[in-house]
């Protein structure tokens, strides 16, 4: 496989390239309708350099709010979107990891019957139990809040066997050791479990930002108020109004700024992942 | 320190394994124990239940008089060092040794302190804030004893802990560890499956094999009076040529399996016609006629050690396999024929059908 010719070379820098283009265009496209007037996106040529109104579009993004996206600013529509995708974070990853700590670690009755109900739910996605789910949420009255929009996603089967994969491979020999050194139950959980399990925390706190941030449906339920908006949901709601013409460059604005935590998780979390693995031995 | 009293000791797994029945000892203060037996005798099962990380089916289990049976392990008062060195990854060599102290809840300056002397001890200092994955094998075991040491335990367990290391640092640490318990005066419970690890360390050995104490002696007494024919076979290197035989009517001789003879000289503790074995090491064997029993070996294929030679080959005339071991570098062929004797203080019997000792008075 590894051959050195430089026609190879070159073909196979090519091909990346073309790549890397081609899926960096509709960003860029993007970026730069949103530095535009509402009529330079209407009208052909496309521009394919930044406009002058990058200042006016975004303020009135952020905090102007727009009549197309239901009068609110997008700044509280991606306050709600951030609540929403730590909060499912974080409780999916405190959830999982505390239960898949009782199913490795712990000898009780039904043990494996526990963890195969935990594992069967991973076959049933959000999209397949919203109705009951939906039925659950409005009889505990918490539509149009932020309980309602994290909760039910809490649950996570997925991390849940993550963590018990990851607990299974660590060595009977550290728990034993940690007994020896009287560290109890949840000592042992402090100390040393969750320490060890720093880089798959720091991989699912990716894909687990990621999913909250991108959720819609859910939402797009649950809200009826619009100050519970997320900017997923505002998007939309902009793409869709009416009879209108869509207003292009606030749209193509929103999407920038709606693309902007997700990258920021990414960056930072890459480091903890990449430190994390350079540090690992064995 | 502290003595460790082991009573009618016996484990059997949910499931009806038996790994342990029956194991009665008891350790004085300050001694040094060595468990040794081949792979699956339980040995580990019996470290395992000294030190609370297994349940006990039954028997007593008393440190310093105070049975312990149903203590946690971190309330027995013992340290376990063990086969891959099980320190946390995450934590520093200083962190990996506070950890238990600072799960007792001693002072800081105290902890300091025993570390401080513990890394002098064993010449960890400088690595006090690497991580364990920036050490190599030796260092990380020492670690893990260092650990050990600055609790302060009543008894020591180690469970194979050089088995992960190369030769030469084997050895190296083993002189150590001698070395360590030595200063320490404390009790040390050993496990290996490694005779010559037993042999060198062990004030005594408790020689294991099906979940059965075979022996319990000092290291010379199982080399020189094995109580069986296991602990025959497992103590030495090459290990002891053991032949099958039958009793002959004057009981002066024994038939070997096939159709060579080996006179003794004298009558053998058993009557006539009986399934025994003889045991004789190979070291014991001398290349002259000066012994009372005379072997002539037909000479097989050798080993240079350089120090000595050891001579593999079969009894002249039979199929019985023999191996010698002979003084300083030698050349044989196959097939030559080397005539040897040994004393009779040195040959072992065994009964045939249980393997146990039988006492003559040869010596």
């Amino acid at each position: 496989m590894v051959e050195n010719r430089p026609f190879l070379t070159f073909l196979t820098h090519a091909v990346l390239i073309i790549g890397v283009l081609f899926l960096c265009f509709p960003v860029w496209m993007a970026l730069v309708a949103s530095t535009h007037g509402p009529e330079a996106l209407s009208s052909s040529p496309i521009p394919l350099w930044f406009g002058d109104r990058a200042w006016e579009n975004y303020s009135q993004l952020l905090v102007g709010g727009l009549p197309e996206a239901g009068g609110v600013p997008i700044g509280s529509m991606m306050f709600n979107s951030l609540i929403m995708a730590l909060v499912i974070t974080f409780g999916k990853i405190a959830i999982s990891i505390i239960s898949a700590y009782a199913i490795v670690y712990f000898q009780f009755p039904f043990r494996m019957g526990f963890f195969w109900m935990i594992f069967i739910t991973l076959m049933l996605p959000v999209e397949v139990r919203i109705l009951p789910t939906f039925d659950v949420v409005v009889k505990m009255g918490m539509l149009n809040t932020y309980a309602g929009l994290t909760v039910p996603l809490i649950a996570s089967a997925t991390a849940t066997f993550l963590f018990r994969q990851f607990f299974l491979t660590i060595p009977d020999e550290l728990v034993e050791a940690a007994r020896i050194d009287r560290a109890g139950p949840l000592r042992f959980f402090w100390d040393i479990l969750l320490p060890l399990s720093r880089t798959n925390i720091a991989a699912l706190f990716i894909i687990l930002f990621i999913y909250g941030w991108n959720q819609y449906l859910w939402p797009l339920l649950i809200t009826t108020d619009e100050s519970l908006y997320t900017v997923v949901m505002g998007i939309q709601r902009m793409v869709n109004s009416g009879e209108s013409l869509p207003v292009w460059h606030y749209i193509m604005g929103t999407a920038v700024l709606a693309m902007i935590p997700p990258v920021i998780v990414v960056v930072a979390m890459q480091k903890l992942f990449v430190k994390g693995l350079v540090e690992s031995e064995k | 320190m502290a003595t460790l009293s082991i009573k009618s000791l016996g484990k059997v797994y949910p499931g009806g394994v038996t790994a342990v029945s029956d194991v009665n000892v008891d350790i004085a203060d300050g001694e040094f124990i060595v468990l040794v037996g081949p792979s699956g005798c339980g040995k580990s099962t019996i470290l395992r239940m000294i030190a609370g990380l297994e349940g006990i089916t039954s028997g007593d289990l008393q440190i310093d008089d105070r049975r312990v049976n149903d203590l946690e392990p971190g309330e027995r008062d013992i340290a376990m060092v063990f086969q891959n060195y099980a320190l946390y990854p995450h934590m520093s060599v200083r962190g990996n040794m506070e950890y238990g102290l600072k799960n007792e809840g001693l002072p800081k300056a105290q902890i300091a302190e025993r570390i401080a002397e513990a890394a002098r001890t064993l010449r960890l200092e400088e690595f006090l804030d690497r991580k364990p994955a920036n050490l190599s094998g030796g260092q990380r075991q020492r670690v893990a004893m260092g650990r050990a040491i600055v609790r302060d335990p009543k008894v020591f367990l180690f469970d194979e802990p050089l088995s992960n290391l190369d030769a030469k640092l084997r050895t190296q640490l083993r002189a150590e560890l001698k070395a360590l318990h030595k200063r320490l005066g404390a009790t040390f419970v050993y496990v290996t499956h490694d005779q010559v690890e037993a042999m060198s360390l062990a004030d005594r050995i408790i020689i294991m094999s099906n979940g059965k104490v075979e022996q319990i002696g000092t290291p010379m007494d199982l080399y020189l009076r094995p109580a069986s024919r296991f602990v025959a076979d497992f103590i030495g290197s090459p290990s002891m040529n053991v032949l099958d035989g039958t009793v002959s009517s004057d009981r002066r001789s024994l038939q070997l399996n096939g159709s060579h003879q080996i006179d003794f000289g004298t009558e053998l503790p058993t009557a006539a016609g009986n399934q025994i074995a003889i045991g004789i090491r190979p070291e014991h064997l001398h290349q002259n006629t000066a012994g009372e029993t005379r072997i002539e070996l037909s000479v097989g294929f050798i080993e240079q050690l350089g120090a000595d030679t050891v001579v593999h080959g079969t009894i002249a005339g039979s199929q019985s396999p023999l191996a010698v071991r002979l003084n300083g570098v030698q050349a044989r062929d196959s097939g030559d024929s080397i005539a040897l004797s040994c004393g009779r203080d040195q040959i072992h019997l065994f009964d045939g059908t249980t393997g146990q000792r039988l006492n003559w008075d040869n010596q």
